[in-house]
């Protein structure tokens, strides 16, 4: 938590704008309270919408995705079949969406939130380019930006289950 | 908790970071376990530890309950284990129940949580498990909460409460509330002070009326009224308070000393189910208000809901907030009010820390009256380390557990399914082993400030898929309190040092007489 404080505190603190956009655009399609993942499926209205991105999974496989401004890219990965788990369902609780930003992009992220680096201390296989997918809401400026997932961010399945998506 | 080596800092900060790493995590998460690293692990049975029992004498009743509900000699017993067997020890041969396995090695720790999967089980309260899946049934279905549920039960009500409960948008609308409630508290500590400004020896239960307000007013959307001065013209607060208290502390005595309640419906168990019948029927009164309010309530947008009303008008049934409310309200008032009396003591008794906490907060609050915001909050690193450090050194949650659901692989011994492992994270966090001079009172260490600090070693609210749904309130809670109350008063104590006992939760036991002086 205390990367951010100190480290941070060089840099000017910004409060989560991306989360709060993406409430907005949400309040106006999802009636029934905040659903998660719902927004991510439905396509672009518009090029202008949209906003490609790659995701490389642990074994270097890539897959591209034709995302859209306000795009949560755990959800967005769920839609798509990556296996990126989010398991806390981006209520910054876990790890288990962990991916490296690619460096190009690192700067184009709004800084984390302490509570995001209170949790990627917990992350294995830790990088200067770690960041949570679940805290990823594609904006335009994040045409292009690829996330690798790192190699066994998940938790271990004996039995070899695959977590699905929620 | 600095995640950053001293070169990433100069990466991203563009100026060097005067802070050290904290130590990274050197285990591999999800090393598959091989055929070949169960052939070679050496068998269960050879795991050190006593038996059978007579070693402990009784003392083995005390340890049945893991997690947040432990007991008395419990914190001792398990620095014993290490100190008499190692950084694994087992307790078997226990009636009736699983095995426990005591797991002193942080390298384990986190690898054991890694691999946990979606639906880690945690045990706890039996007798809370009973009631709701016996005894009231007919309340609680298929959905029955998060305390003491597993399997998917557990993660789809979970999952149904989680986003609300612990993201940091909703924390942050909770700030002026709590603050309103702490002003309170304040005001009432400010009276309650005897000639020499010492507060009265029942100061602990004075905060846990602060605490049960403050839940009253996240889980239910209202003022319960425990803070009131005059609690004779309306006995429902002090009727709360009784029960709030009973609940928790009779869990020990149910489950620990008196456990015939199994079998058949003993006196003291009855008083449970009443007193936990009065809960449900208190959640579910206010919740049902609050229903009606939502009912006739303009929303524009997302932000304009409380907590409360979002969980309700996504899932569309009271009963779902009504257990949330109750599982916050059964598990979050002694632990963070035990918290509270163990954070207020060591600060009180450490003048010099102290004095650091109130100058940080002075610089980011200037002007007292001013409401404090959750960018306020952030700032308050020094305090933080504080509070954080005092869960190191004196864990308020002893321990934790999980049963495993499969075979695993543990210091080398192969550990069947169904254990029960305990990691007494009160004893972890104090090994020089994973923390650098860990006799020293140091928040600096959480600032980055060098030296060991295994990020598996002190985990006060767990991690994973179960990590502790009400820690974001409960850090808010507690940050709030030590911002208003030092701002503008010095603690002091001056009376006979308390020692720390587990009577539920790790705390100091005794008079809590703090002298509180304004600055």
């Amino acid at each position: 938590m205390f990367r951010s404080l100190i480290c941070r505190s060089l840099i000017i603190h910004k409060l989560k704008p991306n989360i709060s956009s993406r409430e907005k655009i949400r309040t106006f399609h999802v009636s029934a309270g905040l659903r998660h993942g719902e927004y991510e499926w439905m396509d672009p209205k518009s090029e202008a919408e949209v906003v490609n991105i790659t995701y490389v999974d642990k074994d270097g496989k890539k897959t591209k995705v034709r995302g859209k401004i306000g795009d949560n890219v755990l959800y967005l990965a769920h839609r798509y079949g990556i296996e990126m788990e989010g398991a806390c369902e981006a209520s910054l609780a876990c790890t288990t969406c962990h991916v490296y930003v690619n460096h190009d992009f690192v700067d184009k992220l709004p800084p984390s939130e302490e509570k995001e680096d209170d949790l990627l201390d917990m992350a294995p296989f830790l990088k200067e380019n770690s960041r949570l997918g679940c805290q990823i809401v594609l904006t335009k400026e994040l045409e292009g930006i690829e996330l690798q997932l790192p190699k066994a961010t998940r938790n271990f399945y004996v039995d070899g289950h695959k977590p699905a998506p929620h | 908790m600095t995640r950053l080596t001293p070169l990433y800092c100069q990466l991203r900060a563009a100026s060097s970071c005067p802070f050290a790493a904290r130590q990274r995590s050197q285990v591999a998460p999800a090393a598959d376990l091989t055929e070949e690293i169960f052939t070679n692990a050496r068998p269960y049975s050879e795991v050190p530890g006593p038996r059978p029992i007579p070693i402990l004498g009784n003392t083995w009743r005390m340890v049945p309950i893991i997690g947040q509900y432990d007991i008395s000699e419990f914190a001792k017993v398990t620095k014993l284990f290490l100190d008499k067997y190692g950084r694994i020890v087992r307790l078997g041969g226990l009636i009736g129940r699983p095995d426990l396995l005591f797991v002193y090695d942080a390298d384990e720790i986190e690898r054991i949580y890694r691999r946990e999967g979606p639906t880690p089980f945690r045990p706890s309260m039996p007798c809370l498990v009973k009631y709701k899946s016996e005894v009231r049934k007919d309340f609680f279905g298929d959905l029955p909460g998060v305390v003491g549920v597993h399997g998917e039960q557990w993660r789809t009500f979970r999952s149904k409460v989680q986003r609300p409960i612990l993201q940091p948008q909703t924390v942050r609308k909770y700030v002026a509330p709590i603050e309103q409630v702490t002003s309170d508290f304040i005001s009432y500590m400010e009276t309650a002070r005897d000639e020499n400004l010492d507060l009265p020896a029942c100061f602990d239960n004075d905060i846990h009326r602060w605490s049960l307000e403050c839940i009253g007013r996240v889980a239910l959307d209202v003022r319960l009224g425990c803070l009131s001065s005059d609690l004779s013209s309306n006995p429902e607060p002090q009727r709360i308070i009784d029960a709030a208290k009973y609940a928790l502390r009779n869990v020990a005595v149910l489950e620990l000393k008196a456990p015939y309640w199994r079998y058949i419906p003993t006196p003291l168990w009855t008083k449970y189910v009443n007193n936990m019948n009065f809960f449900v029927e208190l959640c579910s009164r206010y919740i049902n208000e609050a229903l009606e309010r939502l009912k006739t309530k303009k929303v524009t947008s997302e932000n304009d809901l409380s907590l409360l009303e979002r969980v309700l008008r996504s899932e569309g049934d009271p009963k779902i907030a009504t257990i949330m409310a109750l599982d916050l309200i059964l598990v979050g008032i002694d632990t963070i009010s035990m918290a509270v009396c163990s954070i207020l003591y060591q600060a009180a008794i450490r003048t010099k820390q102290q004095e650091k906490m109130a100058e940080e907060i002075e610089r980011v609050l200037p002007d007292p009256d001013k409401p404090i915001t959750y960018a306020d909050l952030d700032k308050l690193h020094y305090t933080k380390a504080f509070v954080r450090e005092v869960f190191r050194m004196y864990s308020t949650v002893i321990g934790n557990g999980r049963t495993l659901q499969e075979d695993d692989v543990i210091c080398g011994y192969h550990i069947p399914k169904g254990v029960q492992v305990v990691f007494p994270t009160i004893v972890t966090g104090n090994m020089s082993e994973f923390v650098s001079d860990p006799a020293e009172f140091s928040p600096e260490r959480w600032l980055g400030a060098g030296g060991r600090l295994h990020p598996f070693a002190s985990l006060p609210y767990g991690h994973g898929a179960r990590i502790c749904l009400g820690r974001r309130f409960a850090d808010m809670e507690i940050q709030v309190l030590l911002a208003k109350l030092l701002r503008k008063y010095r603690l002091e104590y001056h009376h006979e040092p308390l020692e720390y006992a587990v009577t539920f939760m790790y705390a100091p036991d005794g008079p809590l007489r703090l002298r509180m002086i304004e600055r």
